[in-house]
């Protein structure tokens, strides 16, 4: 038991340390926590739950630096220009908060569907399958359409080509590791590119208002229960992000405010982690490098299952206290920190990382996701049609012609 | 247009012909099976070998090729992969695969992702006739008409093919026997049977390793 406590703590730790830091992701710590098991020192069972603390303290604590520093994590790049919105009026606690109530609603509803999920997914899975790519079609038209003027939707077009064909020459060339280059991809275009217009504007970070009142879940249950049911089923799908689970949710509820928009990312991306842990019982497959290294740990029955579940929960209600510590702690801080230096020093971290994971080349795909990840704010659209860097790959995967595109291109 | 937009469109252009030209210069090459290692982890690459294991599980298929370089890889083809192939895998053919490598409980495999990253190229059968000892301990394919079924110890199945007056057993172990994909066979039926071939009491035998590997060309009614 005593154990069992301490890889839980350290878990939490080191979900704490993954959470913050731009760019260390939770899949970086995990073969640590695998060459423990190798070396047969500690109960698999340990070490599982180590990686489940991991993964739920990282889900929740990635949303301080992306609504500080707008430097998102993968998974939570959608929340970063709503949550930043609100810091620059002031209300960045409020953020954090709303990121709490997201994150630990999506948590506590996820683990209440897990029982209808997995009978339900496995054949819902095999029916959608086939028309997958016309959904997530359906998904860019609409996204395309929403921006109304001629100009927009042509500038929409090609920034979500633009950086469709840059997912798909990184993630699916031997130009660099699959694994090692989401993290200059996304961090190029959804945090290096905000964080250099904030320097062009001079950006002064207004005084940060703090609010010590307890969280309200009531008001928020409806973007709770949405992104937690996109969260749950892209959980289940291979190369569908939090992200495309957040537009689905979007479209389905019609909602647009910054503070739903918010809270249902983040309930997509809890769920999302999840249910990746599910899928290993359900259907068999890891959706996650985390519970891929789980899958590795041990066979995952009913027991392991609800035992994994339980310690998601025992963790998430450290992590929600903790979350709200740091993000007030953030908040009181941030007004203090030279914002100009700042950025100037997350982008640096950045630059460092991407070179020290994917060498020269990450150097250049983040130089040119930071390009791409510019084009929506100064041609005034919305930056999701960045998100072309992974749907476009998804359709083209779903469709059956990923392999033809990419030798039409001499790849 | 803003001047910032023209040099982020620049940027956007210059860095992606930038990218193409380098992922042009590491595009997949055909690479010998033994030379793949966990350096490759993550990488695409395409290779060429001869079938020598066929399981099937849940709708997959789990191959295993060897090539000349005398390496073996696990070659996973889920059944979302699978459904899309227009022409079934058998034992002993020459299939290419073009796939991302992958550590999967501490194994490499290389992992198709669609039906196009696979090719097919079948092997003949071998003639019953022409088998003899030199032959053991490799696999084969045969194709004759089962002369002979006879169920032995616990769900075991021995079949005897016929070709051109010369007969070869084929032992089908009760987990494989036992299996939902496992064809009906009867006397008289001609069947194509892959496996490895072994001695069992001083008798040449072909021992089959999963349901897939054996099929049912014609049906006649005995």
């Amino acid at each position: 038991m005593l154990e069992l406590l301490a890889f839980i703590a350290l878990g939490i730790a080191m979900g704490i340390v993954t959470g913050l830091l731009p760019g260390i992701h939770v899949n970086n710590l995990s073969p640590m926590l695998m060459a423990l098991a190798v070396a047969s020192i500690f109960a698999p069972m340990s070490l599982a739950a180590a990686i489940m603390a991991m993964t739920i303290t990282n889900t929740f604590i990635s949303y301080i630096p992306s609504t500080f520093l707008g430097a998102p994590e993968p998974g939570s790049e959608l929340s970063v220009l709503p949550a930043h919105r609100l810091l620059m009026q002031g209300k960045g606690c409020e953020a954090v908060e709303l990121a709490a109530i997201g994150c630990f609603g999506g948590l506590v509803l996820s683990v209440v569907l897990v029982l209808p999920m997995s009978l339900l997914m496995g054949p819902t899975y095999k029916m959608l399958r086939p028309q997958m790519y016309l959904l997530l079609t359906a998904v860019v038209v609409l996204m395309v359409a929403l921006e109304r003027s001629k100009t927009k939707i042509i500038w929409a077009i090609t920034i979500f080509l633009l950086s469709g064909f840059l997912g798909l020459l990184s993630l699916d060339t031997n130009i660099c590791r699959s694994d090692a280059t989401l993290m200059p991809l996304l961090s190029g275009l959804f945090g290096v590119s905000g964080l250099l217009l904030s320097l062009k504007n001079e950006g002064k970070m207004p005084e940060q208002r703090i609010d010590n009142r307890p969280l309200e879940m009531k008001h928020h249950l409806k973007p709770i229960c949405v992104g937690t049911a996109a969260g749950a089923v892209t959980g289940f799908f291979p190369t569908i992000g939090p992200s495309q689970g957040t537009v689905l949710a979007q479209m389905a509820t019609r909602s647009s405010g910054s503070r739903e928009f918010i809270v249902s990312v983040c309930s997509v991306n809890m769920a999302k982690a999840l249910f990746s842990f599910v899928a290993l019982y359900a259907i068999g497959n890891a959706r996650s490098g985390a519970a891929a290294a789980v899958g590795e740990l041990m066979e995952i029955g009913p027991r392991e299952l609800s035992f994994l579940l339980g310690v998601a929960l025992f963790v998430g209600g450290i992590a929600v206290i903790l979350h709200m510590k740091l993000g007030r702690l953030a908040a009181r801080n941030i007004g203090h920190l030279p914002y100009r230096a700042t950025c100037i020093a997350v982008i640096a971290s950045i630059v460092g990382l991407s070179i020290y994971y994917s060498g020269l080349v990450g150097l250049i795909i983040l130089a040119t996701s930071t390009a791409i990840g510019i084009l929506p704010a100064v041609v005034n659209v919305k930056r999701t049609h960045c998100m072309g860097v992974l749907m476009l790959p998804c359709i083209l995967y779903f469709a059956g012609m990923k392999g033809g595109v990419l030798s039409a291109f001499g790849l | 247009m803003e001047k910032i937009t023209k040099l982020g469109l620049l940027c956007s252009l210059v860095g992606l012909a930038a990218i193409y030209a380098g992922a042009v210069h590491v595009r997949p090459s055909i690479t010998p099976i033994a030379k793949i290692d966990n350096e490759f982890i993550g990488l695409k690459v395409i290779i060429s070998g001869q079938v020598v294991d066929l399981r099937e599980s849940n709708g997959h298929l789990f191959l295993t090729l060897q090539d000349n370089s005398d390496g073996a890889m696990a070659v996973p083809i889920f059944s979302s992969v699978r459904s899309q192939l227009g022409d079934s895998i058998e034992m002993l053919d020459e299939v290419q695969v073009t796939g991302e490598v992958m550590l999967y409980q501490g194994a490499l495999e290389v992992v198709p992702e669609e039906a196009g990253d696979i090719s097919i190229v079948h092997s003949p059968c071998l003639g019953i006739s022409s088998i003899d000892n030199s032959l053991i301990g490799e696999p084969i394919k045969v194709r004759g008409i089962v002369d002979k079924r006879e169920i032995v110890g616990k769900g075991n199945i021995i079949l005897t093919l016929g070709e051109d007056g010369a007969q070869l057993a084929v032992f089908v172990p009760s987990s494989v026997a036992g299996s939902s994909n496992f064809p009906e066979v009867h006397v008289g039926y001609i069947v194509q049977a892959s496996g490895w071939l072994q001695l069992y009491e001083n008798e040449l035998e072909l021992r089959i390793t999963g349901a897939s590997n054996i099929k049912v060309i014609e049906a006649e009614d005995a």
